[in-house]
C-alpha cells in the first residue's frame, strides 16, 4: 500500500490537442447541409508531458498565458481526457478550478455546502462532521441559512473555498484563485493550505502569483508552449522564469 | 464492476441532486407540490373530454382506462425530453468539476420517478372515485415500475450523451415522442387497431408497460410477468449499450459544451 501511494499523480507521454472550429456545425441539420463547413484547426496544447508528483509534494505550475497550465490541471481532474498518453491518479482528488461551480442560487448556504461537498464525493455523514468547521472557516455564520443568490461575490467565494479545503482530499488542485478575497481571508487560505501541506496533502497550483508560489511550494514546473521547460526547486525555476520572460 | 463502486461512492451526490431537482422545481411556485397533480389533471380533463367525442369507443370507465396509460406515459416522455437537455443545462458544472457524469441522467430519472409516484396517486384516486376498488394485484406495481425505470435509465444515458454532439436532436425527440404517444395504446385500446397494423404497437415496449399498469388498476388481474421479464431484459440490454456509448461520448463533454 505504501508503495502504491508514493506517487500521487503520474503523467506519461501526454499529448492534448484541441480542435478549433471556425464555424462549428453543431446539429444534424448543419452537418448535412454544410458538410464542408467543418473547417477546423488542430492546436497542440500539450506535447509529450512526463511528470510524477509524489505524496506530500506541493507543486506550482507556472508559465505565461496559453502555455497549457490549466489544461494540464483539467487533465489531472479528469474533466478532459488526453489525446494520447496516460494519467494515473492515486487517492481522492479535489479541484478548485472555479469557485462555486455547482452552487444553486435558490438554495441556502447550508444546503449548498451539502451539494458542493457531495460533488467532491463526500457522504452525508462525512459532511455532517465537517459542517461546523466549514461554516466557521467561511465566517458566514449569520448568513448560512440565506439563499446564496443574496450573497456578495466575496461571501460566495469564501463559502466555496471553505467547502473545498475541508473535504480532506489526498490531492488538491488549485487554479489561480489565491488572488480573490480580501487580504485577511487570503492569508487565512494560505495558512490553511500550509497546514494541509504539513498534514501530507499533495497539492498542485496554477498561479501567476510567484510570491505565494515561493511561500507554499517546494517544487515548480515551468510550462512553455505546451512543453516542460524546467522542473525543479521553486526558487531556481522561478528565478530562471523571471529572467527569461522579462 | 467499477461503475457501481464509483456510483456508490458518490451516493450523496445522487441523493442531493434528486432532492435539489424535486425541491427546486417547487421552490418558487405558489402552489408548490400541487403542480404535480394540477398538470396531469388538466391533461386528463382534456383527453377525457375530447377523445370520447371524436373517437367512438365502448370502453367501460374510459377515463380510468386512459389515466392508467397517460400518467406512466407522461413520466416516460418527461424523462426523455429532459434527458436531452440535462448535459447542456449542467454544462457549467461539467466544465469545472469532475464527478461521474452518469449521475446526471441517473438522478434525473430517479427524481422523475418520485414525481411519478406522487402523480400515481391520481390513478388511485380515479379508480376509487369510480368505485372500481383496488385488488391485491396492486402489489405488482413495483415490478412494472422497475421495468419502466430500467428502460428509462438506458434511454436517458443514450439521449443525454448524443444530444451533446447533435443539439437539434432535442427538437426531433419532441416530435418523435408525440408520434409515439399515438403509437402506444394510451387513449385507445389495442383491439381497435386493424390486425395488419397491430405489430407496430407490439414492437413498442411502452405498450407492454402500460398494459402492465392497466392490468393492475383497471382489469384488476395479474400483469403478464413473462412479458415484463422480457421488457426488463431488453431494458438491461439498452442500459448496457447506453452506458458503453455514454462512456465513450462523455470524454469530450467538457470540450463540446
Amino acid at each position: 500500500m505504501q508503495k502504491k501511494t508514493e506517487n500521487r499523480i503520474i503523467v506519461e507521454h501526454v499529448y492534448k490537442n484541441f480542435n478549433i472550429y471556425f464555424d462549428k456545425a453543431n446539429s444534424i441539420k448543419e452537418k448535412m447541409l454544410f458538410w464542408n463547413r467543418n473547417k477546423k484547426e488542430t492546436r497542440e496544447v500539450l506535447k509529450d508531458i512526463n511528470l510524477t508528483i509524489k505524496n506530500g509534494e506541493a507543486v506550482a505550475l507556472i508559465g505565461i498565458n496559453g502555455s497549457g497550465k490549466s489544461t494540464l490541471l483539467k487533465l489531472m481532474t479528469k474533466i478532459i481526457y488526453p489525446t494520447k498518453g496516460k494519467i494515473t491518479v492515486n487517492g481522492r482528488l479535489t479541484s478548485l478550478l472555479e469557485l462555486g461551480a455547482g452552487f444553486h442560487q435558490d438554495f441556502s448556504g447550508r444546503e449548498n455546502i451539502y451539494f458542493n461537498a457531495s460533488i467532491f464525493g463526500l457522504t452525508k455523514k462525512q459532511i455532517d462532521e465537517r459542517l461546523d468547521q466549514i461554516i466557521e472557516f467561511s465566517e458566514l455564520q449569520d448568513f448560512i441559512d440565506n439563499p446564496v443568490r443574496t450573497y456578495s461575490s466575496g461571501m460566495f467565494m469564501r463559502l466555496a473555498f471553505a467547502v473545498a479545503i475541508n473535504v480532506d482530499a489526498d490531492i488538491l488542485l488549485v487554479d489561480e484563485i489565491l488572488s480573490v478575497g480580501d487580504a485577511h481571508f487570503q492569508e487565512k487560505c494560505i495558512n490553511k493550505m500550509k497546514e494541509l501541506k504539513e498534514q501530507g496533502t499533495t497539492m498542485v497550483f496554477v498561479t501567476h502569483n510567484l510570491g505565494s508560489a515561493k511561500e507554499l511550494c517546494d517544487r515548480a514546473i515551468w510550462l512553455n508552449k505546451g512543453e516542460i521547460q524546467l522542473d525543479g526547486k521553486t526558487d531556481k525555476v522561478i528565478d530562471k522564469y523571471i529572467e527569461e520572460t522579462k | 464492476m467499477n461503475v457501481f463502486r464509483n456510483l456508490y461512492n458518490y451516493r450523496e451526490l445522487i441523493k442531493t441532486s434528486v432532492k435539489k431537482d424535486i425541491g427546486g422545481k417547487y421552490k418558487h411556485s405558489f402552489l408548490g407540490v400541487l403542480w404535480s397533480f394540477i398538470n396531469p389533471l388538466l391533461q386528463i380533463a382534456v383527453y377525457a373530454i375530447i377523445f370520447p367525442l371524436i373517437m367512438k369507443n365502448n370502453i367501460e370507465n374510459y377515463t380510468v382506462f386512459m389515466v392508467c396509460g397517460l400518467i406512466p406515459w407522461t413520466y416516460f416522455s418527461t424523462v426523455l425530453n429532459r434527458a436531452s437537455f440535462v448535459m447542456i443545462e449542467n454544462g457549467n458544472i461539467i466544465k469545472k468539476v469532475y464527478f461521474p457524469r452518469e449521475i446526471l441522467p441517473l438522478s434525473l430519472v430517479t427524481s422523475e420517478t418520485v414525481n411519478f409516484l406522487i402523480s400515481s396517486l391520481l390513478i388511485l384516486a380515479f379508480v376509487l372515485i369510480n368505485g372500481m376498488g383496488i385488488s391485491i394485484y396492486a402489489l405488482a406495481f413495483p415490478i412494472v415500475l422497475l421495468a419502466q425505470y430500467i428502460m428509462l435509465i438506458g434511454l436517458a444515458l443514450i439521449f443525454s450523451s448524443v444530444t451533446v454532439y447533435f443539439r437539434d436532436l432535442q427538437h426531433f425527440i419532441g416530435v418523435v415522442l408525440q408520434l409515439f404517444f399515438y403509437a402506444t395504446p394510451i387513449v385507445y385500446s389495442l383491439e381497435v387497431i386493424p390486425e395488419q397494423f397491430r405489430w407496430i404497437l407490439l414492437l413498442n415496449p411502452m405498450t407492454y408497460i402500460i398494459d402492465g399498469y392497466r392490468d393492475i388498476f383497471y382489469n384488476k388481474e395479474m400483469p403478464e410477468i413473462s412479458m415484463l421479464g422480457i421488457i426488463i431484459a431488453i431494458g438491461i440490454a439498452v442500459t448496457i449499450i447506453g452506458y458503453l456509448l455514454f462512456n465513450k461520448l462523455q470524454k469530450r463533454f467538457a470540450e463540446e459544451l
